[in-house]
């Protein structure tokens, strides 16, 4: 293709081991055409090696870094050119980062930060420089773009830092864009947003854009090519709407089958974990995870069987799965479908309101939460959505009675807040949290068999073998090996761990446990895993659930009803089969429209565009 | 405020104005062998050399080191070694519990702000404002210049002068680690206030508490030296590694470097350990 | 900001307040009091009464404390039980004295802590950064008063070089720059050997913790050179807590001072803490305190004036 603008040609890296000695190896072998005009989507789960291919694109891979294979961009090889021309040509590629706030210097004006590959490289007068930085700013949707010069990063929204991150990625008007996971962390329908921007300056300025992500979800709409990797290595690769279609590598599938959709009836997590970059395995590096793998599979890397366009590195490529195409959104069975008789409700919020106090602020701030009322029914499970910053994780903390409160908050019929002390604890322990960061959730200075052991104590068991005996079997109920019980939570993968705290939880033998974001801090595949864990927990442990995300898809997959959560107030709450196809309120439609579901086969999706009742952020 | 015991910006860990520079193991190693050779000296030579440090030799005064003195002698004629040696357990004898005096009262007070209702922490901290406000070794010779200071109130007053800081970070580290998801979750299954303290907030902060108490034994020898080499701290007949110094730099313009040397190295190396001691842990907190 | 002042104020303000109290009441409550430090221990009671009458010591110790204060919001600090002399007019002339030396002295020590924290946060890791670690943890465990004794037994006593105290006072006639310069130089050093390890180790963390973040990648994708992203970018965030902790610690290298200037008898702030120490002279001491609270409030303050310049996020509306 003469149009390719940046090409990576068996782009191999090895960092030093943490502690220095050995190099590992992180990535082998990459190739990869970016074209001008269009969209390559690189993708992979953590430690696949995604960003490191970036940064060795870039050369801003760390001291020590061992790199080979060749980076074409303008005719040029990116690995071999001196440090001062590597610099120059850095403002031809532009370059956007995960989280902005970080990514952006706090204490240089937001003008500053935009311009200064302008100044750097087209050494423009200052005047110049900022009339550039205007008309950047103007073009990334930056609204007053003249005033907002001299304002600092601390000052923007969360969408808004991004759109100046690409900015300053545009001063020179590059010819690729490399956007690493540009719209983790944002809430989904501003990362919408973003990945439109992406396309409009993609098609105004010819502008080639390597996409770096995790979440297959959000680039269906708009990559034209993809690449997976796993572990290091790239499986298949290919057109995207071929890709969606009809995935050839087991990896590949395995994922597409993860990530949760609207209307989706199985959810499939991919059991394992990633190898040891240190102790790959001498074949397919996902041989030991695939349900496909053969004996022949463990001799050798598998070779690529296609062309550098459209390949799959495995040696007995599938056919593409029949999808599950309930296009009516036929609900799956509800979690607790057959405990929902029960009338009277298990917990009740009538009217609850939460203002978070805040310190020396003199301006009244508006509530967190503002007379939410709500009700859950013994083994069911109540989904609370909203994006961030709309009181979804103050009303999980208000239910677990960690906030003041005004309003009630019943459980089986009597208000908690009034029961004496011995009491309210043992209703508290009837409600039990399984929080979004697993790392944060275990006290890292706490083995995981006495984690596990702490609310069994505290309800009373103090016998060490019947302890012991107990906590393996809450391992074993969570799909854990019981040997787990000696590790450090520092010692365990991050699924492990949210596993653990999910044994935690119902270690306590809780009627209601609430889960806030359980799984946006883990992979798709174990994010899959996870949610299939919960649903089958939830049958037979006759738990209820209250399930915060801001996963629409996910949330669907578990919740029999939703709320919807804006500014703090529940502005709809239905049965989840009638929200999703009948959303009353604007806002819910647009969660509805915005959310990954099922493809009717031919690789179009139903994400069109989106008109946000809110205004951009 | 902005404190020197933690760093914005990243959020949830409280972290140390870090010392992680040198290599963590090499350095703690190297501390362990320096403290030990100094209470050595100070504890185990003396059943060894049993010179009295008290007795004068009239007839042998500011001899330079021979094999009847290691050390040489003083203007007094007595033995410098054994004088050094005796200054040591005097130093060390007042130092250690002046630091596990600063350590409890710290921790203490910490942690009763850190966990208690926001008033008392409010006023808590106004008050920890009010003793930093001004420097330990001023407020320590002003003291010291009030009292009549024998050994325990020595103790007592050099454990009360240094705890704010120590305060301060188990403060600031208690009110991060009580607002931990696995806190939370402790309170919620049914824990109480000793059940969180013993079972998560110890726990956690005990790598940091460590290490601050290394810092803090080398804190006291250092501020107990200064007060002595001034005159106010242990008082004579006593020796202590202070006085010694301050005894020499009399004596200067008779070059005594045999009388200026064995004290002022001997401090050194006490808080070199504890420095290196200090670091170390730090490093390997930091691997880990 | 008016907030961040009245706060700093006020609790200086409250610890002056409780420490003067504590002063006086246990100076009331030791035996002997200072008609004998000034007589000696065989006075004659008739004498010690004239004395203790002459100073308002015979009056109950709440209205000697009042008296005190009233006498201090006029501006007058009391004289001293040694000298005779008002207080306040000790304290000016002694102050100088340690101006000019803690002015030397810490201008040496930023330009010197400044340049090795540079060098030893950017080469962090390397073999220049633990050359410069260690070298700074060794200065850390040199008490200053063993620095002082050694400077004056080697480059004093031995070398002959420079005086090893003795200056009388900066403004009489013949003392010459060069003169002022000689005496300042050993105190000076020996302040600095002391104040320059803690700041240079904590501006390395600082620098090398910034240049770890991740705005420092996003400056060099960009295009900008090493240097340019240690000045313009690193070096403006990597100074906030190294201003903060020079803030907080002005008061304490002062401290350090006083040992250092009873080591070369230097007539500074530092050796008058000490005379008055010693002799149990509580109005020079009192005011000595007073004078180092104010500093360290001021100290405080400017530290956050400065971050506030530093520091766009904090906004002293």
């Amino acid at each position: 293709m003469t149009d390719t603008v940046l090409q990576l040609q068996a782009l191999s890296v090895s960092l030093p081991a943490h502690g220095g000695g050995r190099l590992v190896p992180v990535l082998d072998a990459l190739d990869l055409q970016v074209r001008a005009g269009g969209m390559t989507a690189l993708v992979g789960e953590s430690g696949s090696g995604k960003t490191v291919a970036a940064l060795a694109a870039m050369r801003l891979l760390p001291r020590g870094a061992r790199t080979s294979g060749q980076v074409r961009f303008d005719g040029l090889d990116l690995l071999a050119q001196d440090e001062r021309r590597m610099r120059r040509l850095r403002g031809r590629i532009g370059m956007v980062f995960q989280n902005p706030l970080s990514a952006l210097n706090p204490s240089a004006t937001v003008g500053a930060q935009v311009a200064e590959g302008y100044r750097l490289h087209e050494n423009g007068s200052r005047a110049q420089a900022r009339r550039r930085a205007v008309e950047l700013l103007g073009e990334v949707g930056i609204p007053d773009p003249a005033r907002r010069l001299d304002d600092y990063p601390h000052q923007f929204s969360g969408g808004q830092r991004q759109r100046v991150m690409i900015a300053a990625a545009l001063a020179c008007d590059p010819r690729v864009l490399i956007a690493d996971e540009p719209t983790t962390g944002l809430d989904p329908l501003v990362a919408r947003q973003i990945l439109a921007l992406l396309r409009r300056l993609q098609q105004s300025h010819r502008l080639g854009v390597l996409f770096i992500t995790h979440d297959l979800s959000i680039v269906e709409a708009h990559a034209d090519r993809l690449t997976v990797l796993y572990a290091g290595r790239a499986v298949e690769w290919g057109g995207a709407g071929r890709f969606f279609a009809a995935p050839r590598h087991p990896y590949s599938q395995a994922l597409l089958a993860a990530v949760p959709r609207l209307g989706q009836a199985a959810l499939q997590g991919i059991p394992g974990r990633l190898p040891d970059p240190l102790l790959l395995p001498p074949g397919c590096r996902f041989a030991p995870r695939c349900p496909h793998h053969r004996p022949p599979c463990d001799d050798g890397y598998p070779p690529a069987l296609g062309d550098a366009v459209e390949a799959a590195c495995c040696l007995f490529p599938l056919a593409p799965p029949v999808p599950a195409r309930n296009m009516n959104v036929v609900h799956a069975p509800p979690a607790g479908a057959a405990a929902r008789q029960d009338d009277a409700a298990l917990l009740a919020l009538e009217r609850v309101t939460v203002r978070h106090p805040v310190i020396g602020a003199r301006r009244r701030t508006a509530p967190a939460l503002q007379e939410v009322s709500l009700t859950l029914h013994r083994g069911e499970c109540l989904g609370i959505v909203g994006e961030s910053g709309s009181g979804k994780s103050t009303l999980g903390r208000a239910i677990l009675h960690m906030l003041r409160h005004d309003g009630r908050i019943l459980l089986d019929g009597q208000p908690v807040a009034d029961l004496p002390g011995p009491e309210r604890r043992r209703a508290r322990r009837r409600i039990q949290p399984v929080f979004q960061d697993p790392r944060e959730s275990l006290n890292p200075r706490l083995r995981i068999g006495d984690a596990l052991a702490e609310p069994l104590r505290l309800g009373g068991l103090f016998d060490r073998a019947r302890l012991d005996r107990e906590v393996a079997a809450l391992l074993a109920k969570v799909g854990l090996d019981p040997s787990l019980a000696g590790r450090w939570p520092g010692q365990v993968s991050g699924g492990q761990a949210q596993r653990v705290a999910v044994a935690r939880a119902l270690a306590a033998r809780p009627e209601i446990v609430v889960l806030d974001e359980p799984t946006s801090a883990l992979d798709v595949s174990t994010q899959a895993m996870l949610l299939t864990l919960l649903r089958d927990l939830a049958r037979s442990e006759h738990v209820a659930y209250v399930m915060i995300s801001h996963d629409l898809a996910a949330v669907s997959w578990l919740a029999d009803r939703i709320a919807v959560l804006k500014d703090g107030r529940v502005v709809e709450a239905a049965d989840t089969a009638t929200l999703l196809a009948h959303p009353r309120h604007a806002y819910s439609a647009a969660l509805v429209a915005t959310a990954p579901r099922v493809q009717d086969g031919a690789g179009q999706v139903a994400a069109g565009p989106v008109r946000l009742p809110s205004p951009p952020a | 405020m902005p404190d020197a015991g933690s760093v914005s910006g990243t959020g949830m860990r409280v972290r140390l104005p870090g010392l992680a520079a040198l290599s963590g193991s090499g350095s703690l190693l190297a501390g362990i062998v320096l403290a030990l050779l100094v209470l050595f000296l100070c504890f185990l030579v003396p059943l060894a050399w049993r010179a009295d440090p008290y007795a004068l030799n009239p007839l042998s005064p500011l001899s330079h080191p021979s094999r009847a003195f290691p050390l040489g002698t003083d203007e007094l004629g007595r033995d410098n070694l054994a004088r050094v040696m005796d200054a040591g357990r005097a130093t060390l004898l007042v130092a250690l519990p002046a630091a596990a005096v600063t350590f409890l009262a710290g921790l203490l007070y910490g942690l009763a702000s850190g966990l208690g209702p926001r008033l008392l922490d409010a006023a808590m901290m106004r008050l920890l404002d009010a003793v930093l406000a001004l420097p330990g070794l001023v407020v320590l010779i002003f003291f010291a210049a009030i009292l009549r200071l024998s050994t325990p109130s020595l103790i007592l007053l050099l454990g009360l002068i240094s705890w704010p800081p120590l305060a301060r970070l188990v403060r600031n580290e208690t009110r991060a680690v009580r607002d931990r998801d696995f806190v939370q979750a402790a309170y919620q299954m049914g824990g109480g206030f000793f059940h969180v303290v013993t079972t998560h907030l110890l726990r956690v902060m005990a790598p940091v508490l460590a290490v601050n108490f290394t810092f803090l034994v080398g804190e006291m020898i250092l501020l107990l030296s200064a007060l002595s080499f001034l005159g106010l701290g242990v008082q004579p007949p006593q020796t202590s590694w202070g006085g010694l110094l301050e005894g020499a730099l009399q004596l200067v313009a008779l070059d005594p470097w045999w009388l200026v040397l064995p004290p002022g190295l001997l401090i050194f190396a006490s808080l070199l350990s504890a420095s290196l001691i200090g670091q170390g842990l730090l490093a390997r907190q930091g691997r880990a | 900001m008016l907030r961040v002042v009245r706060a700093r104020l006020g609790s200086a303000g409250l610890s002056l307040l409780i420490l003067t109290l504590l002063a006086f009441v246990m100076s009331h409550l030791t035996p002997g009091g200072p008609a004998y430090s000034i007589l000696g221990p065989a006075a004659r009671p008739d004498t010690v009464a004239a004395i203790n009458h002459e100073f308002g010591l015979d009056l109950p110790i709440w209205r000697q404390y009042l008296r005190w204060l009233w006498q201090l919001a006029h501006g007058r600090l009391g004289s001293s039980y040694l000298s005779n002399q008002p207080v306040g007019a000790m304290l000016l002339s002694y102050e100088a004295n340690t101006i000019l030396l803690q002015l030397v002295a810490l201008t040496a020590s930023l330009a010197i802590a400044f340049g090795l924290g540079l060098l030893h946060g950017v080469f962090h890791a390397r073999r220049l950064g633990r050359l410069i670690g260690t070298v700074e943890l060794g200065l850390f465990a040199l008490p200053s008063f063993f620095v002082g004794t050694l400077l004056i037994l080697w480059v004093s006593m031995g070398l002959g070089w420079l005086p090893a105290g003795g200056l009388e006072d900066l403004r009489l006639q013949h003392q010459t720059p060069g003169s002022i310069l000689s005496h300042l130089a050993l105190p000076a050093a020996t302040i600095t050997l002391f104040t320059v390890p803690a700041l240079s180790r904590y501006l390395a963390q600082s620098v090398h913790e910034e240049l770890g973040r991740d705005y420092v990648r996003s400056a060099a994708a960009r295009g900008a050179s090493p240097g340019r992203i240690l000045f313009r970018h690193v070096l403006r965030n990597a100074l906030r807590p190294v201003v903060t902790l020079l803030g907080l610690s002005l008061p304490t290298i002062f401290a350090g001072g006083i040992v250092t200037e009873t080591v070369f008898s230097y007539p500074g702030l530092g050796w008058l803490l000490w005379q008055s120490a010693i002799g149990q002279d509580y109005p020079v001491l009192i005011g000595i305190v007073l004078v180092i609270g104010v500093l360290t409030v001021l100290g405080n303050l400017l530290a956050d004036l400065v971050n506030g310049l530093l520091d766009p996020r904090t906004s002293y509306a």
